[in-house]
């Protein structure tokens, strides 16, 4: 009796554990298998020819030398991708701040790494990362392959105690042995895991938009507010002047870092300038610093001042894609704004006013039905492959923006109030 | 150079006491001063103590106290500028209105404040009275005192009749910590306006124009050189002097009015000083010039930046980098002006978005060949 | 100038279209004034005005500028307040053709009509350069602000990857984008005569420099 009693016993917290944790391996493994699917459903690629959509002359510089592209190293970066041995408590694999069924994203405002613990900044997408030039909010990784292997080192997001220790893990895996022998010919040592992992995210170049059947001819591809979005984007709204998006360029960004004083409504930069220029001290941070400083600490808010020290880049973070922009939400550095209306009313009132905010951030006067066609123009911008998490989040993101406009601010719109006023002045409203 | 903790100035102190004391702060800044300050404020330290009667090795043989013209401050203090901010009315313009409430708004928050803000000229775009009203109320939420300096903008619609009202006189001189500081109209421009019948806003359309020919260069003119001669008679020639103008004193670029039509006139009146510092407006950029004694800081304008002239910089000038005009705040700012207890200053360009440039005293001073500012990569062509 | 007031006044009248305005000097009249920004002169009431009404007004206006300004000439003012650089001189052109072909005929007559016109396009240019009325900006701020006698406007760069819109334009595409975005005015179709004159003035400014088409 108590024999059965105490095996029960026992199988009751690994039941419940695998019920109540995201993270349970059932849970764990039923998640993988699903996105494994989602990915395989997208369709393959032909790694001899640059992907649909960029330029072939920039494609071959965005490869490195010393890492060209092989289906052996594309296969075992994606095994790595999905692998949450990787992480010290083996519930957290790359993909799960990076989920195939969220736009490669986690649909959260911030990411929970091991141990469900909270960072401070919003998991970029992994589809085509490939294409910026640095990595992470404040370009502290200058590759994909020196991205790679951070956050597995990082205490809260994988939390790794070191290289050797996941080296070890995979060394002690028969199968990861072949798959390093093959994508490498090498015994499975750090750096090729993080190569290993780049190649694979290389692969992950979406460009097929119904805004790009347009710019190849198929007017009917957009719809009449989308074009007006489209022409907004390169007049009034002058959203063009940092998301560059050209046939060279089809990204949407101009690969720098800028103010737009996202951070600044919740923070004292001054403040924070001042106590970053002493913990970073005059030689610099180290790499591990730098991570820690960025997702633990509110010096996080400093975002690429972390990196460059620069005045100008005290509150910049980078000017993300803006491809796939639709499914990627929430949005911003710090997953601060849940819908792209909300990202228009940031912009369309001219940011928050701070002292480092970029000057180039001014009221825009759009009106409601300009925001609406911005909107719909961005939501053209998802690849076809996702057309179906674009639908409903478009869906959800209107239903939403009917309910709650927070940032909408019509006075500095309009310029009535200008920013810094209210401040100066000292004045309430 | 560090502060000195103790030094206060007492009334009746024995002479033994004062003595200990100016020792202490000399020997003090020795101690403090980077290298080179050091081997220039050694020699001067070792003329003052020997031009005393001092011994520096504490042994007074013959005793002197040092005697100037007035007392000097031993640290350097910090003034705040803003420039040319050329205001319309708020429904007119509310972008040079943001700028010039960012400008305010930088200077309240520098901590310590500092001891007072020079406000460089052309606060109106217009002179009209409601542009200046603007100006003088968001002025009115700076923390510090404000010293106002006139520009053309201001002047010439009714000849200086508003700017009277609120702001005093166009000229005007104050000692501050052992400086002395001349504030000079010197935008006064020879009548071209009478002949040609033109009304007053015809009149400050024309001077507005800065590259129309149309009008008169800037001077000092005479009865103001008169008035600044007078004033500066019993001023002794080693005392620190700092001239606030709004046209640079020098003769740069006539097409531009970047020129002081009797710059010659002032800078001999300016010549029995040792060093002289001539803080200017009206350029709209970073601009550094030294001819002779006298060392020229231009000011940065808070609403938009000139592009620099064709022919005529001077050679210490390390140009800023050329403007985005996509950020219509970018070569423009505010800033700091250290005024060091010999006079000379460095002065900070608080370039907005980007990292500020220090023009240094050491890097006039050794007429460039010391703490040169970084050249920009972006340059004019 | 041999052809008098007439000739002038003729200059005088598509300028006059463009760029004069009309103040209400008192309740009673209405003063057209020239576009030297001080000459004006009273406009008939009350009728619907004619062609010689035109061209008598052109007429006082020029004869109260002469008065102003005596022993001088308009044209020559105009240039010089502009700080016009000159168009090319063609004159060495004039009476050498030994090879007797029509099209290199050339006279006097020919080369001043070319420099006039040219010269006339490049002076409206600049007045629209240096007028935020003109230009239809919101906040009062015209070209020259920034761009004293077209400083810092580089020409010969263009066409080039212009990053404040993203994409590779040529001049009047920029120009539409300053009038756009630091103006705040009335973006011009591309034929606008008054953005034409605009990138005459523009390319005049920067005779000599050589082409050096992309520079950032």
């Amino acid at each position: 009796m108590s024999g059965r009693l105490t095996a029960v016993l026992w199988i009751v917290p690994f039941v419940f554990l695998a019920w109540s944790s995201e993270r349970g391996w059932a849970q764990g493994d039923a998640q993988e298998s699903e996105q494994r699917r989602r990915l395989h459903s997208l369709g393959g690629r032909d790694l001899e020819f640059a992907p649909r959509g960029i330029d072939p002359e920039i494609w071959k510089a965005l490869v490195p030398s010393e890492n060209p592209l092989t289906p052996a190293r594309v296969a075992l970066g994606e095994r790595l991708y999905f692998e949450r041995k990787l992480s010290r408590d083996g519930s957290v694999s790359c993909s799960t701040c990076h989920d195939v069924r969220k736009g490669f994203t986690d649909g959260r405002l911030v990411s929970e790494g091991i141990g469900a613990k909270l960072g401070r900044r919003n998991a970029p997408t992994t589809l085509n990362a490939a294409l910026h030039r640095d990595q992470f909010w404040d370009g502290r990784a200058a590759s994909l392959e020196e991205q790679a292997g951070m956050p597995i080192l990082n205490p809260i997001e994988m939390g790794q105690p070191s290289r050797d220790a996941v080296v070890r893990t995979l060394a002690g895996d028969p199968d990861y042995v072949r798959l390093f022998k093959e994508a490498y010919g090498r015994e499975p040592n750090y750096t090729d895991l993080e190569r290993a992992i780049a190649s694979f995210e290389r692969t992950l170049i979406f460009l097929d938009s119904p805004f790009d059947d347009f710019l190849g001819g198929k007017t009917e591809t957009l719809s009449p507010d989308a074009q007006e979005g489209w022409r907004l984007f390169n007049g009034k709204g002058r959203c063009v002047a940092c998301h560059r998006l050209n046939a060279s360029n089809p990204l949407g960004t101009d690969f720098i870092y800028h103010n737009i004083g996202v951070a600044a409504r919740s923070r004292d930069f001054e403040a924070l300038a001042h106590k970053a220029s002493g913990e970073l001290g005059s030689e610099g941070a180290s790499k591990e610093t730098l991570d820690t400083l960025a997702l633990e600490t509110d010096l996080s808010e400093l975002g690429r001042f972390l990196v460059t020290r620069r005045r100008a880049d005290i509150g910049a973070f980078k000017t993300q894609q803006l491809r796939n922009v639709g499914i990627t939400a929430p949005y911003m550095h710090d997953g601060s704004l849940q819908t792209l209306w909300d990202v228009m009313d940031h912009y369309n009132k001219g940011g928050e006013a701070n002292s480092y905010l970029d000057g180039g951030i001014e009221p825009l006067a759009l009106s409601e039905k300009e925001i609406d066609q911005l909107v719909a123009f961005l939501f053209a911008l998802t690849d076809h492959r996702f057309a179906d998490l674009n639908e409903a989040a478009q869906r959800k993101q209107e239903e939403r923006a009917h309910r709650t406009r927070p940032l909408r601010d019509t006075d500095l719109s309009l310029r009535k109030v200008l920013p810094f006023e209210d401040r100066v002045l000292e004045r309430k409203r | 150079m560090k502060k000195i903790p103790f030094l206060k100035t007492l009334h009746h102190r024995s002479v033994e006491t004062k003595y200990m004391e100016d020792r202490a702060a000399v020997l003090g800044a020795l101690k403090d001063a980077s290298r080179r300050d050091f081997l220039k404020l050694s020699g001067a330290a070792l003329g003052a103590a020997l031009g005393a009667g001092v011994s520096l090795d504490g042994y007074a043989r013959s005793f002197q106290p040092i005697t100037l013209a007035a007392p000097r401050g031993t640290e350097p203090f910090r003034i705040a500028y803003i420039s040319d901010s050329h205001l319309y009315a708020k429904e007119v313009n509310d972008r040079f209105v943001r700028s010039l409430l960012r400008a305010v708004d930088d200077v309240n928050r520098m901590d310590p404040q500092p001891d007072f803000v020079v406000y460089g000229g052309d606060l109106a775009q217009l002179g009209q009275k409601e542009e200046l009203d603007l100006g003088a109320q968001i002025l009115k939420a700076l923390k510090a005192p404000v010293r106002m300096m006139v520009g053309e903008h201001d002047w010439y619609l009714d000849l200086g009749g508003r700017w009277r009202e609120l702001f005093g006189e166009d000229r005007y001189s104050f000692d501050h910590k052992g400086v002395h500081f001349v504030v000079l109209n010197s935008v006064v421009e020879k009548d071209f306006w009478t002949a040609r019948g033109l009304s007053p806003m015809e009149r400050m359309q024309t001077v507005a124009g800065l590259d129309n020919g149309k009008q008169s260069p800037f001077t000092v003119g005479d009865a103001q050189r008169e008035w600044l001669k007078k004033d500066l008679e019993k001023v002794a020639p080693n005392t620190p002097l700092v001239v606030f103008s709004h046209s640079p004193l020098y003769k740069l670029y006539r097409k531009w009015n970047f020129w002081t039509d009797d710059a010659e006139e002032v800078q001999a009146i300016l010549s029995k000083f040792d060093q002289v510092v001539v803080v200017h407006g009206h350029t709209h950029q970073v601009l550094t010039n030294r001819i002779g004694n006298i060392h020229f800081h231009g000011l940065l304008s808070t609403a938009w930046p000139w592009p620099y002239a064709p022919e005529g910089l001077p050679e210490l000038t390390v140009e800023m980098g050329r403007p985005n005009p996509f950020d219509p705040s970018d070569g423009c700012g505010d800033g700091i002006i250290r005024v060091h207890p010999d006079g000379l200053v460095d002065k900070v360009y608080n370039l907005w978005n980007r990292n500020p440039l220090t023009v240094s005293r050491s890097y006039t001073s050794s007429s460039g060949r010391e703490d040169r500012p970084q050249a920009p990569g972006l340059r004019r062509f | 100038m041999t052809n008098g007031f007439t000739a002038r006044a003729f200059l005088l009248l598509p300028l006059l279209a463009f760029s004069c305005s009309s103040e209400q000097a008192a309740p009673s009249a209405m003063m057209v004034k020239l576009c030297d920004n001080e000459t004006t002169a009273p406009i008939p009431q009350g009728r619907p005005l004619t062609r010689e009404d035109a061209q008598r007004l052109s007429n006082e206006l020029m004869q109260k500028w002469a008065a102003k300004n005596p022993g001088r000439d308009w044209c020559a003012d105009e240039k010089e307040a502009h700080a016009l650089v000159p168009p090319a001189d063609n004159s060495e052109l004039v009476g050498k053709n030994p090879q007797g072909q029509g099209y290199g005929d050339v006279t006097d007559r020919d080369v001043r009509e070319w420099s006039r016109e040219t010269e006339k396009m490049v002076l409206m240019g600049s007045k629209i350069f240096h007028s935020g009325d003109l230009l239809g900006s919101q906040i009062k701020v015209s070209c020259d602000m920034c761009h004293p006698h077209a400083a810092n406007t580089h020409p010969e760069t263009y066409p080039k990857f212009q990053v404040q819109m993203g994409q590779t334009v040529l001049l009047r595409d920029m120009i539409n984008w300053c009038i756009e975005h630091p103006v705040r005015g009335n973006v011009l179709p591309a034929d606008d005569p008054k953005m034409r004159a605009l990138e005459a003035y523009i390319y005049a400014q920067r005779k000599g420099q050589p082409l050096n088409y992309g520079r950032r």
